[in-house]
């Protein structure tokens, strides 16, 4: 199926037209990710309907876009937003592959601090794997930990 | 678009009134998702998330892909346990991540499958 000329057209829309156009797709990549040290290890998920419009192409909007409205929301005299327009009025990105889809989502949904800087410091800060390599159960959830095991040159390789 | 439109800003019933379409603009849910109670949870029925942030027991984060405004909306839901357990707790974390937090009768966090509703004006 084609997608519609979307540009101009409201983000929530479009999404509205993928949810009833589109199949799901349940991608098995998972990101695990540290932001504070304090903290266990935070787990992002794709959503189906969102990495159907991945795949897609000519919905999502290009991630710059987050960033930008992410920057405006971090203001102290922040109120509401006044740039939603680059959502629904900027060139909505290609079809991505799966693999295009989940780093965009990084950017997009890990903090920024973690993911420009995931090799830095005694062991990575963040780590793709398949929803298998995970616990199976989720006891002791609130100690999970990426393991110092794990080397950025072991990653890289 | 090659989508079909309908405009209009009043819908009138022929006895029971009328109706400012503004109102279901406004009024209706702008994001939702249910989280399923897996060893790393996933989002099943969703609209408008594009990821879920699994931050620890009981605590989950839902990032959406259409921002909203602010993050001033509420955020409504169930969980699979209403029966002893104190329900969801649901709030906007930013403008564009809705959180839940579901604790037990004791009012500890606890996994459970959760459904949330987002509402408020988009961006």
């Amino acid at each position: 199926m084609n997608t519609p000329e979307f540009q101009g057209t409201h983000l929530f829309d479009r999404l509205c037209w993928a949810k009833e156009n589109l199949e799901a797709y349940q991608s098995d990549y998972r990101v695990v990710y540290e932001d504070s040290i304090d903290e266990c290890a935070k787990i992002l998920v794709p959503d189906p309907n969102w990495m159907a419009a991945a795949l897609q192409g000519g919905i999502l909007p290009p991630v710059w876009v987050y960033h930008e409205l992410a920057k405006d929301e971090a203001q102290p005299d922040f109120v509401k937003h006044t740039r939603g327009h680059l959502l629904h009025n900027t060139k909505p990105v290609e079809a991505m592959t799966e693999e295009q889809a989940i780093e965009y989502l990084i950017m997009k949904d890990c903090p920024q601090h973690v993911w420009r800087n995931w090799d830095e410091g005694n062991k990575p800060k963040m780590v793709i794997c398949r929803k298998e390599q995970l616990p199976g159960t989720r006891e002791w959830r609130n100690a999970w930990k990426i393991t110092e095991e794990l080397s950025v040159t072991d990653l890289a390789a | 678009m090659a989508l079909g439109k309908i405009k209009a800003d009043t819908l009138e019933h022929s006895t029971a009134g009328s109706l400012d379409t503004q109102y279901v603009v406004n009024g209706s849910a702008k994001a939702y998702a249910e989280r399923t109670v897996d060893a790393t949870p996933a989002t099943t029925s969703s609209l408008n998330v594009a990821s879920l942030t699994d931050t620890g027991t009981g605590d989950t984060g839902y990032n959406l892909t259409s921002a909203m405004n602010d993050d001033d909306g509420p955020v409504a839901g169930t969980n699979s346990n209403t029966a002893t357990d104190q329900g969801m707790l649901g709030r906007f974390e930013t403008a564009s991540q809705m959180r839940s937090q579901t604790r037990d009768s004791s009012g500890n966090l606890v996994d459970k499958r959760v459904s949330v509703i987002g509402f408020g004006d988009l961006a």
